[in-house]
């Protein structure tokens, strides 16, 4: 399959030109290698088919070839025929894996197997028992059962929760059926788009998607939006000419799921469905593999981490019972009892919800996360390669500059203006306004009078609504002064006039000269004018004056923008009386010797939460790297605007311009920033590309095909960085599923983009991405902070099992116990921590390092497992003890008793007062302690849960109250241990047995030690910030001494 | 390389500048190693041998002078951590349980509500509930004398007459006064027993096919049981015919516990308090046969009929007698 999609991906990259062959060829080697020949054969079947030859035939030829009519189109009959051949024309949706496996893999995945062994071991030793005729082997049968449930109900409960967040993303892929204007039968009809098939003729007028492929026949003014395609953000005009060899280059093929912005245009559908160009891109998708998220590296390293520990220490053990002399059969009991206390049973569902939560979290605020494990691949997100147009700008062409009267004013570009603040009282401006209202064939689409002016939606191309928005913002009502200066005659923009022009009549009822607009590419129009407007006044256009127009035309178009120049012309009444007959074919009228009167320029300005969202970035340690099909010099202007470029930072070519030196000669090293162009970036090798984006920090990739962006991801991924990356085409696909995490626009966004993404952005924001951004890492420490008080109890349960074989003591907790803390008090508190809030320096720190900062490292474990869960268990053993104790049985006579203890035969078994018991008296004893455990882990596991709120900060930082859910989550712990030991004490069952309520209170030392022991812990790491104080015991244990003799000398000799 | 640096640049935040520099150097050193992983890491996974020599390295590095990636002083140091926080740990366990066994009186339990109502046991017992022994095979019965004898020797009359004294039958023998004074124990000779004591018969009736086997009921610190009448046993067949067990004898008495031997006051200060017995003589039982028999306690406050219990004031146990 592989081999197939990377033939396919060279297919598409020869066709659009760009990309480095080498590498291309390299991977296909590799694969070769990897796969045989067998696959070599289809792949070069497919590359026979994309040789299309239907750009070059003539329409007749066409006309024969599909069997069609030009003017009939084909008859309803053939239509269906080849529908059925050829099937619908829709995209094919990448396979899915099957829900079955779905669904086993979460029944083996993680801790299960360990469970599963569990539970067969328990059924082995029943067996065994069972043969033995032994008096009560069920209890390992129920055990097994137990154990299997567990499985099953964890694995149902994950499924469940993959399946739900999958289910919001099915919403997306279900589209409103398009429609397409057919001819068939010799007859237009509306069909769904799914219907056409090869040799339809179709219809398509400005708006339109774009159906299928299709050749061209007749077209006028056509042009499409290729973006999604080919990431060239200009309309590219279509014709029925055959001007390119290359089927992707020529003029008169239009392909599937591109738009046409305006004109109209007939054609020959010529590829439907998957055999379009975009469906074999689309299909290459799925063949670009898809990295493993780094949270699910995570938790498969804390499963190793965990399975191996519950594994080293059974085995260690079993091996210890053995030569101990218990029987063998014993011995497997043990060793079912520490796996299932090494296992933390609830933690990958606790994991599962948390991550869901977050993920609903970022789903209000416009992240819609598809796979729950990228919510927090984005908080370990080091790059994000994001994209220019919509993205970090808002998408629509807006005035940002305006020139007249030899001055550069500027004006406001944000989102929702109401106002222009600059100057607007010489009466050059008031000439300019009447030039931009009038010459303007933009129009607002009726009935949106009460939407603000920026949201209201446009009917013409996107400079003239960029015009047409910034007059009505200033002049207010432009359709009513348009209708009072009415329109006479107009020759719309064309390319090679590069002007547009206008003629209207005055509104001033005592002026009866017409007037005439003209606006168009600046130097054209500077050429047809004599005169220019200072301060109101017609100046003839001198040497001096040309040079401050040009001076003002380079410095708005050094940033960036467009910029259009606007002269105009009062007829002379005289020479043109009311009457007069304009004629725009043969321009019977002046369109030289015109008065110029100022320049306008115009950006997609960024979206105004950008620039706080790119330092944010900057300061979370996060390198934002701008990928567009922009130009450079536009993509730069952005890129400064928005802080991709600090203000401070230069590029190369910035150093030589200012050294005055040739760029060859600059110390790259100098330049923090840089600009590539595609064309440069088509011929870098792979080394100077890592180069690039090792050496600067402030990398701006101008003029890049969305294919280059693949190139750039993986860069960026040789660089050890998790690599976010934005897109919206079709062709940004494979970019974003090779990406660590891929972002798909939802607005501009195509479907296969979506498909590929694993996340979508709802408002195309830049800004969002940091917000996600945020919530992945809060999740990432949070989760931490979950597993750190998941894993802290699993020795309080597994010491028990220890000291059970070594001293030979009455069993102090049971395996189904065990299972009901795991599953019953620890599950809510354990969510309840993912909703802590972040602790102040979250964006503040570098991104994690994926090899270094682990989810679980060895000072986790460590202090979790050697100092707090020894705690824990220190103070259940009291609990323990004190139980016993206090029924008769001393800790001394406990010590060596197991055997006697647990032979059935022996009823008048005595205690250290003389007192005689029957085995089922000690079981009920034995049932007491193993409440009186679970009672005494639940009670420390609250200050547990206290405890891992803060990493750093003490508690009364952090504020007890603040994060509600821990809250719910003590109660539920506390509420469910009290339905167990007193609703549930009879079921002799559950082995829980209603407690003395003073039982409760004898852990309570112990959990207040392990509170004031961990502030003492941040406390020392608050005061020597230097040290890492988990795991680095020596430097905590040098210091806490240092404190000590601090604190006595102090009290001692008070200063 | 970048992501490297980055890392150092991190964690330098935090760290003294001595720490520091140590960091610097633990990347160098770390490094080369973290290439050589991206290059394995494309080539697939390691090799054994790889692992081996990384094993190797991780278990003792020459250079770095590590065991298991610590030094000499570091393991010295964080043992040293982790035996005063062990010790520490260990001074508190110990002082809480101090504290929990100072609230604790020697001679009483605080709680007996687990123990009570009583169990009961029988005698001889040797491996099991089932007594099976063929009357004219001796070793099958030897064992159940021999275990007879060796437990009543402690009720040789001889012995309670010496360690004990004579009380009020008929009434519980209660003893005021301190706590942990001695208290006086009453006898219970063996010959009350009669046929069953093993003076006339030094083989309990085995040998005749006659078994005396002795029911116990289980100590209970300050019990006193059937609240002023005795308890007395009976025995039948638990399931079955019931005239495959056709007479029992019990001694003394009618088969009760004088009350005078309640209450118990506990090891300590009751040292030679002998449980009182009752024997069973099973004269006539049909032979050759199981029979499972069941005696129970009968009393005020005794349970005897509880499931999950089959010993609380009742046992069941086989009787077979061969010829």
């Amino acid at each position: 399959m592989v081999k197939k999609k990377s033939d396919v991906y060279s297919v598409e990259i020869y066709g659009t030109k760009d990309l480095e062959k080498t590498d291309i060829g390299d991977e296909g080697e590799k694969y070769k290698d990897l796969k045989g020949n067998k696959r070599k054969k289809k792949s070069e079947d497919l590359k026979k088919e994309l040789e299309l030859d239907d750009h070059k035939l003539s329409t007749s030829e066409l006309e024969e070839k599909y069997g069609t009519s030009i003017n009939k189109g084909l008859s309803s009959a053939r239509a269906t025929e080849i529908l059925a051949r050829d099937g619908p024309n829709s995209l094919t949706p990448p396979k899915a894996t099957p829900e079955i496996v779905k669904f086993l893999k979460q029944m083996v995945g993680g801790f299960s197997i360990l469970l599963w062994i569990g539970a067969v071991f328990s059924w082995i030793s029943f067996g065994i028992q069972l043969a033995q005729g032994a008096e009560s082997p069920f209890d390992n049968l129920y055990l097994g059962v137990v154990l299997a449930l567990v499985v099953i109900l964890t694995g149902i409960f994950a499924y469940y929760q993959e399946a739900k967040s999958t289910n919001i993303m099915a919403s997306f892929s279900k589209m409103i059926p398009q429609q397409a204007l057919v001819i068939r039968d010799a007859e237009k009809k509306e069909l769904p788009a799914g219907q056409l098939v090869v040799g339809d003729i179709v219809e398509i007028k400005g708006g339109d998607r774009i159906p299928a492929d299709i050749r061209l026949i007749f077209a006028q003014g056509c042009k499409v939006d290729n973006s999604s395609l080919t990431g060239e953000s200009e309309p590219q005009s279509r014709s029925c000419d055959f001007t390119h060899e290359n089927p992707l280059e020529t003029k008169n093929i239009a392909f599937y799921s591109t738009t046409c912005v305006e004109g109209t245009a007939t054609g020959i559908v010529i590829n439907t469905g998957d055999r379009t160009i975009i469906g074999r891109i689309a299909s290459l998708a799925s063949g670009v593999g898809n990295e493993k998220t780094p949270i699910a590296i995570e938790i498969e390293h804390f499963v190793y981490l965990v399975a191996g520990v519950a594994i080293s220490i059974g085995v260690l053990f079993f091996i210890i019972s053995v030569s101990m002399r218990y029987k063998i059969l014993d011995s497997i009991i043990f060793l079912i009892g520490i796996i299932v206390a090494n296992v933390p049973e609830g933690l990958l569902a606790t994991v599962t919800v948390s991550l869901s939560l977050t993920a609903k979290r970022m789903a209000k605020k416009n992240c819609l996360v598809k796979n729950l494990e990228a919510v927090e691949t984005l908080g370990s997100t080091s790059i994000i390669c994001s994209d220019k147009t919509g993205t970090l700008t808002q998408n629509r062409m807006t005035v940002a500059h305006l020139w007249f009267d030899n001055q550069i004013y500027s004006a406001d570009t944000s989102e929702d203006q109401t106002t222009q603040p600059f100057d607007q009282s010489s009466p050059s401006w008031t000439a300019l306004s009447k030039i931009v209202t009038l010459c303007n064939r933009a129009e607002f689409r009726p009935g949106q009078e009460n939407l603000p002016i920026m949201k209201r939606v446009v009917v013409g191309d996107a400079s003239e609504t960029a015009l047409l928005k910034f007059a009505e913002v200033i002049l207010g009502d432009v359709m009513n002064i348009r209708a009072r200066n009415k329109k006479v005659a107009e020759i719309p923009f064309n390319s090679t006039n590069k002007f547009q022009l206008s003629i209207h009549e005055t509104d001033d009822p005592d002026d009866k000269r017409f007037l005439l607009v003209m606006k168009g590419a600046p130097e054209r129009i500077l050429e047809r004018c004599s005169t220019i407007m200072i301060n109101g006044k017609e100046e003839p256009l001198d040497s001096e004056k040309a040079e401050a127009f040009q001076t003002a035309y380079m410095e708005l178009g050094g940033m960036g923008e467009r910029v259009l120049g606007f002269c105009h012309l009062y007829l002379p009444e005289n020479e043109f009386p009311d009457t007069y007959p304009f004629d725009t074919d043969s321009m019977n009228f002046p369109t030289s010797n015109l008065c110029f009167v100022g320049l306008l320029s115009m950006i997609d300005p960024p979206r105004s939460t950008v620039p706080d969202a790119v330092s944010k970035c900057r300061s979370a340690g996060i390198k934002v790297i701008m990928v567009t099909g922009d130009h450079p010099i536009t993509a730069k202007a952005i890129a400064k605007s928005v802080g991709i470029i600090s203000a401070t930072s230069e590029t190369v070519e910035d150093i030589a311009k200012r050294l005055n030196i040739p760029v060859e000669q600059v110390n790259r090293r100098e330049a923090t920033a840089a600009v590539v162009n595609g064309m440069e970036l088509k011929d870098m090798s792979l080394q100077q590309l890592d180069e690039i984006l090792c050496n600067h920090s402030e990398i701006v990739f101008a003029r890049t095909s969305p294919q280059q962006k693949l190139i750039i991801v993986e860069g960026c991924q040789r660089q050890g960085a998790v690599v976010a990356v934005t897109g919206d085409g079709v062709n940004d696909s494979p970019a974003l599923k090779k990406a660590d995490i891929g972002i798909a626009m939802g607005i501009a966004g195509s479907d296969a983009a979506k498909n590929a993404a694993d996340m979508v952005l709802l408002d195309d924001n830049f800004a969002s991405i940091v917000t996600g951004v945020e919530e992945g890492r809060l999740i990432f420490d949070n989760l931490k902070k979950t597993i750190a008080y998941t894993l802290t109890k699993n020795i309080a349960e597994l010491c028990p099992f220890l000291i059970y074989i070594i001293a030979s003591i009455p069993m102090p907790i049971g395996t189904i116990t065990i299972l009901f803390i795991d599953l019953g008090t620890d599950i809510i508190p354990s969510v309840a921590l993912a909703y802590e809030k972040a602790e102040s320096d979250i964006m503040n720190r570098r991104p994690r390092n994926k090899r270094k900062d682990r989810l679980v490292n060895e000072q986790l474990a460590v202090y979790s497992y050697l100092q707090i869960g020894i705690m824990q268990s220190v103070g259940a053993f009291v609990t323990y003890f004190t139980v016993y104790a206090e029924q008769g049985f001393l800790p001394s006579t406990l010590l060596g008793v197991r055997v006697n203890w647990e032979n059935n035969a022996i009823n008048d078994f005595e205690d250290s007062y003389g007192q005689e018991w029957t085995k089922y008296q000690r079981m009920y004893l034995q049932w007491t302690g193993y409440t009186a455990f679970f009672v005494s882990i639940t009670i420390q596991q609250v200050a547990d849960l206290i405890i891992r709120k803060t990493r750093r900060n003490s508690i009364f930082q952090q504020g007890l109250f603040r994060n509600k859910v821990i809250w719910v989550g003590i109660f539920s712990q506390i509420g469910i241990a009290l339905i167990l030991t007193y609703g549930l004490g009879h079921v002799t069952a559950l082995n829980f047995t209603p407690l003395r309520f003073q039982y409760w209170f004898v852990a309570v030392p112990f959990a207040i030690l392990i509170w004031v022991y961990d502030e003492v812990r941040k406390l020392l790491i608050r005061r020597y910030p230097g040290s890492k104080l988990v795991g680095q015991e020596h430097v905590l244990l040098k210091q806490s001494l240092s404190l000590v003799v601090f604190l006595l000398l102090e009290s001692f000799f008070p200063t | 390389m970048d992501g490297n640096a980055s890392a150092g640049g991190m964690e330098g935040q935090h760290r003294s500048p001595h720490q520091k520099a140590e960091n610097k150097h633990e990347e160098k050193v770390q490094d080369p190693d973290r290439r050589e992983d991206e290059t394995k890491a494309e080539m697939g996974s390691k090799t054994w041998a790889d692992l081996a020599g990384e094993m190797k390295m991780f278990l003792w590095n020459p250079e770095e002078r590590t065991c298991l990636g610590r030094t000499a002083k570091s393991w010295g140091l964080i043992l040293l951590f982790y035996f005063i926080f062990y010790t520490c740990l260990a001074g508190m366990f110990a002082f809480c349980m101090y504290v929990m066994l100072l609230t604790l009186s020697p001679y009483t339990p605080t709680y007996r509500d687990r123990v009570s109502p009583p169990g009961v046991m029988i005698r001889p017992y040797l491996n099991g509930f089932t007594i099976a022994f063929n009357v004219s095979q001796p070793s099958t019965w030897q064992p159940y004398v021999d275990s007879m004898h060796h437990f009543l020797a402690a009720y040789d009359d001889k012995v309670q007459e010496e360690k004990n004294i004579e009380c009020v039958s008929g009434q519980y023998f209660i003893q005021g006064g301190n706590e942990s004074e001695e208290k006086k124990a009453c006898q219970f000779k063996r010959s009350l027993l009669q046929n069953c004591s093993g003076i006339e018969d030094p083989t309990f009736g085995y040998s005749k096919g006659q078994p005396c086997i002795l029911l116990k009921m289980n100590r209970i610190i300050g019990y006193r049981p059937g609240a002023g009448v005795p308890v007395s046993v009976d025995c039948k067949v638990q399931k079955g015919n019931e005239s495959d067990l056709r007479s029992v004898d019990f001694y003394p008495g009618n088969g009760t516990f004088d009350l005078m031997y309640y209450p118990y006051y506990g090891k300590i200060t009751h040292v030679n308090y002998t449980s009182p017995l009752v024997a069973m003589h099973f004269t006539d039982v049909k032979k050759n046969y199981l029979i499972p028999i069941q005696c129970s306690l009968n009393g005020k406050g005794i349970i005897n009929n509880v499931n999950s219990d089959r010993f609380l004031g009742r046992i069941i146990f086989t009787l077979s007698i061969g010829k």
